[in-house]
């Protein structure tokens, strides 16, 4: 059946204006970050930049001279820039791997406080992490963790575990238990089953949980504001503290959002399904 | 092969859930020495503290305004997409987008678009003929509520809208068809079809809506900084305890938020369970 034409109109309609809230901030945005500085405040507004420039982009990642104010910002960008990535992999990677084994222990071993134990990691999904932050502040500086890799990673891989696991264990539940028994016949060991069998079929599903880590970790404020002072800090911390600094201008803070959000933009851009499936796995936990 | 996973929610989640309660009992305080037992106290301190108050209020504000507008956005939204016949999938990976993105980027965006000299905002109300040159968004507690809730939306939004339009697609379509034979009407077929079978899936959205509507902290800090008027209980917490550095008190503001928060997400979760069973 044909629909009339003023119901295919409205639904366009509605899905133009649904993308134009979903976009135009990222688009003013990137807009923003090639525009020149002395253009700003040009009105009537220019929806498009009239003259781009890349100098924003160049005085931030330290091609043309960084320091402001006294202070290296293209050095604080670059290293910011070089913390983010590191402590996201490193989670990601932890993350996912420590599920993968766990889900497989709750899925397939028989082991006694089996329901038990995996309840209670489950379990702390509902826990919000700021009822832990306090004391995990003292530990951390007990232990010599504050503004360190190590702290602040383990803390986003405590973080993310409980949901990975659900969607892990969730996916080896549905897996078929008969290529594992032929290989444990064939004296195959457990180590080998996991990484030789059932992790290439779960594949989509640790992609699932991969994302979800690492595009969590990748947006913490909070935690790193408390743990990653200084050294470790990484870009969520820097780009806010660059907007309270008046020598910093608006140009070169929309630059260096560009950049942080241009990693998640990439991953929604080519693993939507993954994460769109990830998503609903959790949110119905 | 638990080991692992065990040790780390171990020392990094049950331990300091353990520490926060034992401590929210005792006066811990760097600046002051010893942790002397101290009782309900902190708890009780909570009911007589005008800040944490005005935090609670504004908090339960941004639930509210929060969960009824990704509510019917998102049902809207999704109901729109799941029209499409074609680039379905380019419509919803733009609409998840600012979702993935880190919440005090998307606040410093925002902040931006707000900034009243050369803000997007400011000169689109003017383009279209308004008298908004200039024009202050921070300056009256209710627009700035307002304001912070609008990031929070566009954040959170898409959540809403991926879990809704999940259960929209699984509806069978010769429902529909059926129903168009009788000659329903497309918001006959909405309210009799679409809507009963999303239920449950609009709950779990809701559900969701209120526990980050809860958590909201990113948008508020950067937009508006640590002003009381737009400022949620969980900044309240973060002040309290990291800039005040009145350990044991954010503590117990923290195990009560907690408990109020799954309280909240209990009750949905009993309200969807006994509605599932009606059905």
């Amino acid at each position: 059946m044909k629909e009339p034409r003023h119901i295919r109109l409205g639904i366009w309609a509605g899905v133009a204006l649904l993308l134009a809230w979903s976009l135009l901030p990222i688009y003013w945005t990137l807009a923003s970050s090639v525009t020149p500085t002395v253009e700003f405040n040009a009105r009537p507004l220019h929806l498009f930049p009239e003259h781009p420039t890349g100098e924003h982009y160049l005085r931030l990642l330290g091609v043309l001279d960084g320091h402001m104010g006294g202070v290296d910002v293209a050095g604080e960008f670059r290293l910011a820039l070089f913390n983010s990535i590191l402590t996201s992999s490193a989670a990601t990677v932890l993350c996912v791997l420590m599920s993968l084994l766990a889900a497989y222990a709750f899925a397939r071993l028989n082991f006694p406080g089996r329901q038990v134990l995996f309840y209670a990691v489950v379990g702390t999904m509902a826990v919000p992490g700021y009822a832990v932050l306090i004391p995990l502040f003292r530990l951390m500086v007990s232990l010599r963790q504050i503004d360190a890799y190590l702290g602040v990673t383990l803390i986003y891989v405590s973080a993310f575990l409980p949901l990975c696991l659900w969607l892990l264990k969730g996916v080896m539940d549905t897996l078929p238990q008969s290529l594992e028994e032929a290989a444990r016949m064939d004296g195959a060991s457990h180590m080998r089953i996991l990484f030789s069998i059932i992790a290439p079929i779960a594949a989509p599903g640790l992609t699932a949980a991969a994302i979800l880590t690492f595009l969590g970790a990748w947006g913490q404020y909070v935690v790193p504001l408390v743990f990653s002072p200084k050294n470790t800090k990484p870009l969520t911390v820097l780009i806010p503290e660059f907007a309270g600094k008046n020598f910093v201008d608006y140009g070169l803070i929309m630059a260096g959002g560009s950049i942080a959000i241009a990693v998640p933009c990439l991953l929604v851009i080519f693993l939507n399904r993954y994460l769109i499936s990830g998503l609903l796995a959790g949110s119905t936990k | 092969m638990v080991l692992p996973i065990l040790l780390t929610m171990g020392g990094l989640v049950f331990y300091p859930l353990l520490s926060t309660a034992w401590d929210s009992l005792h006066r811990v305080n760097p600046m002051q020495a010893g942790t002397p037992f101290v009782g309900i106290s902190n708890y009780t301190r909570v009911f007589s503290d005008v800040e944490v108050g005005q935090a609670w209020l504004n908090t339960f504000k941004y639930v509210v305004i929060a969960v009824f507008a990704e509510t019917v956005l998102g049902v809207l939204a999704a109901s729109l997409i799941n029209q499409l016949k074609s680039g379905r999938q380019w419509v919803l990976a733009a609409v998840v987008l600012p979702w993935a993105l880190p919440g005090v980027v998307s606040g410093v965006i925002w902040q931006w678009i707000y900034s009243p000299g050369p803000g997007l905002l400011n000169g689109l109300l003017v383009m279209i003929g308004l008298d908004y040159e200039g024009h202050l968004w921070f300056n009256d507690s209710t627009s700035a509520m307002l304001a912070v809730s609008v990031v929070h939306i566009w954040r959170m939004l898409p959540l809403t809208i991926v879990i809704v339009l999940a259960a929209m697609q699984s509806i069978p379509g010769d429902l529909y068809e059926a129903a168009r034979i009788d000659g329903a009407s497309r918001l006959v077929m909405f309210r009799n079809i679409t809507l009963p079978l999303t239920r449950g899936a609009i709950a779990v959205a809701m559900t969701n809506a209120t526990v980050s509507a809860f958590n909201l902290f990113d948008e508020a800090i950067v937009l508006a900084r640590n002003s009381l008027e737009t400022r949620p209980i969980l900044l309240q917490i973060y002040l309290e305890a990291f800039k005040k550095l009145n350990f044991s008190y954010g503590m117990a503001l923290s195990l009560m938020v907690t408990f109020i928060s799954l309280a909240i997400s209990l009750g949905y979760v009993l309200r969807i369970h006994r509605s599932t069973r009606l059905d």
